[in-house]
């Protein structure tokens, strides 16, 4: 992509904070702390003055009831001057992705040059609900005004109020279609045949694929060790992902029992990603800007699409938006180096797999000739995905470009893709170029 | 009239009935309403206080009102909603040396206070009487508050108000200690006035020391209206039955008394005499006629304001005052704030800092190699503000923000926009220059490089660094957030901006600045060092540590030298002991006695054991059976334990001050008592020793030189620290005190 005058953007600086389990370690964590904590590094690091900003843009599927517009509150918290606006975006689990494609859109109308753009989710924060009822009983209770009334109030209570409306797995269910995200996955195993036992090795090679790269210290350049808020005294900083299990096996994968659909569904605990919270930051601006700020950039921004699907079978989102994001500049999937596809489920991914290579799904679904292309596995989610790493719905967007943009130098390749899935039948994906002075 | 010829006067004081301004707002058909209000607003005060000129034009002001039939109700406000006045001017106190003079300076406040109570129609006048206060409200210019009939309050965070004359070793004296507890009840206003303390305003309201609260903006409008009667403000003070039950009761009022009493002498041992003066008259004021009550005041405030106590504490508060101006530029503007700073090692002190500096609204990025220091350093931040947040002293969107603040990180970027760098690794000089070398390079040449070495030269630090003129000694004391003092150690080449920069610094985290010269020790420790080594001598020589803290602590040490140097640590003790000795050879030489503890690795406080036994949080001191065995048994008496030990600190301030470490006694003073806490009623370790004469110092000094060369023969090296020094010695014969000199 690029501006009117031809400068192109590019993704000049990023990081990210460990993610960790929803009900862990940042159970105490509130949004807006996080959010500035890795904004504010990454200020410092990139050495910008906060007030040169154009505008802050941070992406969150979730925000805290008292947070609404979380992205003023992470910049004012990380110390920008009031000066600089901020606003939040939403897009379900790509809200991170989108806040870095708003801004790559400002750019390019030529609005600014320079955005902080974030990803950022507490699902730990997910609150429960007072159901609608008990809201009634409530509002009956303090409109009441003489002794009798109160007590008729209170007479009309009823034990059902106190069931809780879960925030978390209404916010994972689609109103439209009815079905929480984990039964559309169960869709796609049945529609291209993939079985359980493919999808646990799927999720067992996230594990490992992950656990070799933090080994290797591969995350290191991605990962602000954090020390989570209410942490236990003395406690140590959370250096890396805790999604991570070392001792993942095929045994225990298939000790799971399906959670969707009892008892023949495929998706378990297992082979899908975690709930869990996690932040990360990017400044997006154009190639001119970030060398007269000093900066490298980790990769240039070639091109983005979002494109629409079936919800019911969201999961196929990212062989959509990607078909379309590589057309706009004539690029194929052979010629990917690196590709991420977020892994919300591994059954999902493996759809997708078959997809882009089904000359069927291409012509049906596409409307083109060819199929999209094959995908090798070895460069696909080489360092593990959400399985192992988790899903903070809001930040992954973002995290998905951070990792890309790293691959592309650490796997010494030209061109790298970052798709995922998006509840509600969306799918984006964002086309990177190794950036070369 | 009253009469104020004889009382010092500023020496700009301007023309008479310049220092108030008259206002007589109109309605709004253009009518006179009758209202007449009375700015306090002298042209020779940025802040205005009750100098001769302000009290003779107020009182100028009010006899013509008196007199004027027209004016049906009078508001006594400031120069601007947020400037009201500070009270009773303390440099007029400081100058009255003759008791007849400060007398009359107290009754004539008095009168002229009673008279414009007298105007109010509480004081049995037909005026009704507003005062409209904001901003700081403290001493004399509550005082005049209490004598209208109602107070209408800005509501401001700056916005305070008390009457804190006892903290200067003095009571309030112009009918504040009368009605103050007429208005409060005897237990609140004996709170108030004891512990000195200046409420917020939504804290005074609620109280009943004020009876409305409004906007700022909105001031002098309401404060009209409830002069005018067109707005109801109804007196929070205390009346009817509940004050006949309590205040006007004996038994009740020689209860509170007493338990204030004890209170008092459990606190302070009885040292502050104004706090025990002000009882009585407080617990009796409700049952007495004011005019007695007034001269009562007058009577115990007396033998106060002369007393060597108060001349202590006001030189202290005045000092305090001048050490702000340290933060101007030389063009005479202040330094700007800082916004953002770098902290280099998160030890004890590093984190301390950064800490404070976070809370105190200041970016802060704290870097150390070691991961664990740094978690360590987000735990005690965390723990030191949600502290705050509990006491209700932070609102949750502050605490939140002061957590946010603080950034924490091992690499060595992203310092670029920091405006200073302070350095708190270890006391190595290669360490220090390596690692403020690394930052010139990474910040801008303008960037503050400081180090808060206690051992070190700031020269020699600053010796290979490029822009030197940029290097700077910032010494805090440990623990850095609760220790008021920061030396500000100028090296030869620091400019003067840097040095006003840095006092910025220090007085927005909230500590006094006292610049020093780049010598072993600057000046605290320096003059502490013979200090705590006699003390280790004195155990050596078989004196029990517990009676020498006892001691101290009799002599008005917040802590005995023995405690001292366990909460230090032996280690740290013994590394400053060592760098003093080395610049100062013999007359610093340190004792050796606490050698073989710091090898067993019992270095204190932090290692549970030191020269007592330290368990948990609860200070046990019990003497540790370890401590190595004295050379005999020893005992002596608690003034020459005293002298022995104040003596050595006395000779070497003198010393400090003869070579011009600090810019004068008054300084020096004031280090001494922020930075060691040497007892603020002596006023400092030089005032000290002017209170106690020269030559009882010099014949003192050596005496403990005889008894030394006695019994420790006359090889005992570090005699030097007890041979007069030639300032003292010349001193002694013409009998001109530290502070006469320098004055």
């Amino acid at each position: 992509m690029t501006t009117t005058d031809g400068t192109r953007i590019v993704l000049a600086a990023g990081l990210r904070l460990p993610q960790a389990r929803a009900g862990g370690a940042y159970q105490k964590e509130d949004a807006g702390h996080l959010g500035a904590r890795a904004a504010r590094e990454l200020i410092a690091r990139a050495g910008v003055d906060p007030a040169t900003i154009d505008e802050v843009i941070v992406g969150s599927a979730g925000p805290p009831h008292d947070q609404a517009n979380i992205a003023r509150v992470i910049a004012l918290r990380a110390g920008v001057p009031h000066s600089v606006p901020a606003h939040t975006v939403a897009r379900n689990c790509a809200s991170g992705m989108q806040a870095v494609t708003t801004a790559a859109t400002e750019i390019q109308a030529g609005r600014g040059s320079l955005y902080l753009c974030m990803g950022v989710e507490v699902m730990s924060g997910y609150p429960l609900l007072f159901n609608r009822k008990a809201v009634g009983f409530f509002s009956r209770l303090a409109r009441a005004r003489s002794v009798g009334q109160r007590l008729g109030a209170l007479a009309s209570f009823r034990p059902a109020f106190m069931a809780p409306r879960i925030a978390l797995t209404e916010g994972l269910t689609d109103p439209t279609c009815g079905m929480i995200m984990g039964s559309t996955a169960e869709v796609l195993a049945r529609d291209f045949g993939i079985r359980r036992e493919e999808s646990d090795a799927y999720a067992l090679e996230s594990h490992q694929r992950a656990r070799r790269s933090r080994d290797a210290g591969r995350f290191a350049r991605e990962i602000l060790p954090h020390l989570p808020q209410g942490a236990k005294n003395a406690s140590a900083a959370l250096i890396h992902d805790d999604g991570i299990r070392d001792d993942q096996s095929m045994e225990r994968l298939a000790k799971l029992r399906p959670y969707f659909e009892k008892p023949d569904g495929t998706v378990t605990v297992g082979n899908a990603c975690g709930i869990t919270d996690g932040a990360c930051a990017i400044f997006v601006s154009t190639e001119e800007r970030a060398r007269s700020l000093g900066l490298t950039p980790l990769a240039r921004l070639k091109s983005f699409a979002w494109a629409g699907c079936d919800p019911s079978r969201m999961g196929l989102g990212p062989v959509y938006a990607s078909a379309k994001a590589m057309s706009q500049v004539g690029v194929e999937l052979s010629d990917m180096g690196s590709i991420e596809i977020n892994e919300a489920f591994a059954v999902q991914v493996l759809a997708c797999m078959k997809a882009f290579a089904s000359e069927e799904f291409a012509t049906v679904e596409l409307g083109r000739s060819r199929p999209v292309g094959t995908i090798d596995p070895d460069i696909l989610n080489r360092n593990g995905g959400a399985i192992a790493l988790g899903h903070p719905v809001g930040s992954t967007g973002a995290r998905l470009l951070l990792t890309t943009a790293h691959e592309l130098e650490e796997a010494d390749t030209e061109l790298g893709l970052a798709t995922l899935c998006i509840g509600g039948g969306q799918g984006g994906a964002c086309v990177l170029e190794r950036w070369a002075a | 009239m009253i009469d104020l010829v004889g009382i010092p006067q500023p020496n700009d004081a301007p023309e008479p009935g310049a220092c108030v301004r008259i206002d007589r707002p109109k309605g709004p058909d253009g009518k006179d309403l009758g209202l007449c209000r009375i700015h306090l607003d002298p042209p020779h005060r940025k802040m205005p206080v009750f100098d001769v000129p302000l009290l003779r034009d107020l009182d100028q002001a009010l006899d013509e009102i008196a007199l004027d039939d027209s004016v049906k109700c009078l508001v006594i406000a400031g120069r601007d909603p947020l400037t009201f006045a500070a009270g009773a001017d303390i440099e007029t106190i400081s100058k009255i040396d003759d008791p007849h003079v400060a007398r009359r300076f107290c009754r004539e406040g008095q009168k002229l206070f009673q008279n414009l109570y007298r105007m109010g129609r509480r004081g049995g006048g037909k005026l009704r009487t507003v005062a409209a206060v904001g901003g700081a409200v403290p001493g004399g210019a509550c005082e005049i508050g209490l004598a209208c009939d109602l107070i209408v309050i800005a509501d401001h965070q700056k916005t305070r108000i008390g009457l804190p004359e006892v903290l200067l070793g003095i009571l309030p004296a112009w009918g504040g200690s009368q009605r103050l507890p007429r208005r409060l009840g005897i237990v609140n206003a004996l709170g108030a006035i004891l512990a000195g303390k200046l409420y917020p305003a939504r804290k005074a309201l609620k109280l009943g020391l004020v009876d409305r609260m409004t906007k700022p903006e909105y001031l002098w409008e309401i404060a009209d209206k409830i002069a005018l009667g067109q707005q109801e403000c109804r007196h929070r003070g205390r009346s009817g039955l509940g004050s006949r039950l309590t205040d006007k009761n004996p038994l009740f009022a020689a209860f509170v008394a007493n338990q204030a009493q004890k209170g008092v002498m459990k606190k302070t041992g009885g040292r502050y005499p104004a706090a025990l003066s002000v009882i009585p008259l407080v617990v009796r004021a409700p049952r007495v006629p004011i005019d007695k009550g007034l001269e009562a005041e007058t009577e115990a405030i007396m033998p106060l304001t002369t007393s060597k106590v108060s001349e202590s504490l006001v030189g202290l508060f005045l000092l305090k005052e001048e050490s702000k101006k340290l933060a101007a530029l030389p063009s005479g503007e202040k330094a700007a704030r800082t916004a953002r700073a770098a902290i280099i090692g998160a030890g004890v002190m590093g984190r301390g800092i950064a800490s404070q500096m976070a809370e105190r609204g200041i970016d802060v990025r704290l870097r150390d190699l070691d991961r664990s220091q740094l978690d360590a350093a987000e735990h005690f931040h965390r723990g030191e503000i949600n502290k705050k947040l509990r006491r209700r002293r932070m609102g949750k969107h502050e605490a939140a923000q002061a957590i946010d603040r603080l950034e924490v990180t091992t690499n060595a970027g992203g310092f670029a926009r920091c405006e200073i760098a302070i350095e708190a690794v270890a006391e190595k000089i290669q360490v220090k220059r390596a690692v403020l070398g690394e930052l010139a390079e990474i910040m801008g040449p303008d960037a503050i490089l400081a180090s808060n070495t206690s051992s070190l030269s700031i020269d020699e630090i600053a010796l290979e660094l490029p822009h030197p003129e940029r290097v700077i000694g910032m010494h805090f004391f440990n623990p850095p957030r609760k220790m008021p003092l920061v030396e500000i150690v100028r090296g030869e080449k620091t400019s003067d901006e840097v040095l006003a920069r840095t006092a910025r610094l220090a007085l927005d985290l909230g500590k006094t600045p006292v610049v020093t010269k780049d010598c072993a020790g600057f000046l605290v420790n320096r003059v502490l060092g013979p200090y705590l080594d006699e003390a280790v001598r004195l155990m050596e020589r078989g004196v029990n540590p517990i009676l020498i803290d006892r001691a101290l602590k009799r002599f008005g040490m917040p802590m005995g030298p023995c405690e001292l140097i366990d909460e230090v640590g032996l280690d740290i003790a013994a590394h400053a002991g060592a760098s003093l000795e080395a610049a100062y050879g013999e007359r610093m030489k340190a004792c050796r006695y606490l050698a073989p503890l710091l090898e067993a690795g019992q270095m204190g406080k932090k290692s549970g054991a030191g020269i007592f036994t330290w368990s948990g949080k609860k200070k046990s001191l019990k003497k540790n059976r370890k401590l190595p065995k004295p050379k005999g048994r020893f005992s002596m008496s608690e003034e020459a334990i005293i002298d022995r030990l104040v003596l050595a600190m006395v000779n070497e301030a003198a010393r400090a001050l003869q070579e011009e470490v600090v810019s004068g006694p008054r300084q020096l003073d004031l280090a001494t008592v922020f930075g060691m806490g040497f007892a603020p009623f002596h006023g400092g370790v030089l005032r000290y020793a002017d209170t106690r004469g020269h030559e009882d110092i010099v014949r003192h000094l050596e005496a403990v030189r005889e008894e030394i060369e006695r019994f420790e023969g006359v090889d005992g090296e570090r005699i030097g620290r007890f041979t007069p020094v030639e300032s003292l010695l010349q001193s002694s014969k013409s009998g001109i005190l530290f502070h006469h000199a320098a004055a």
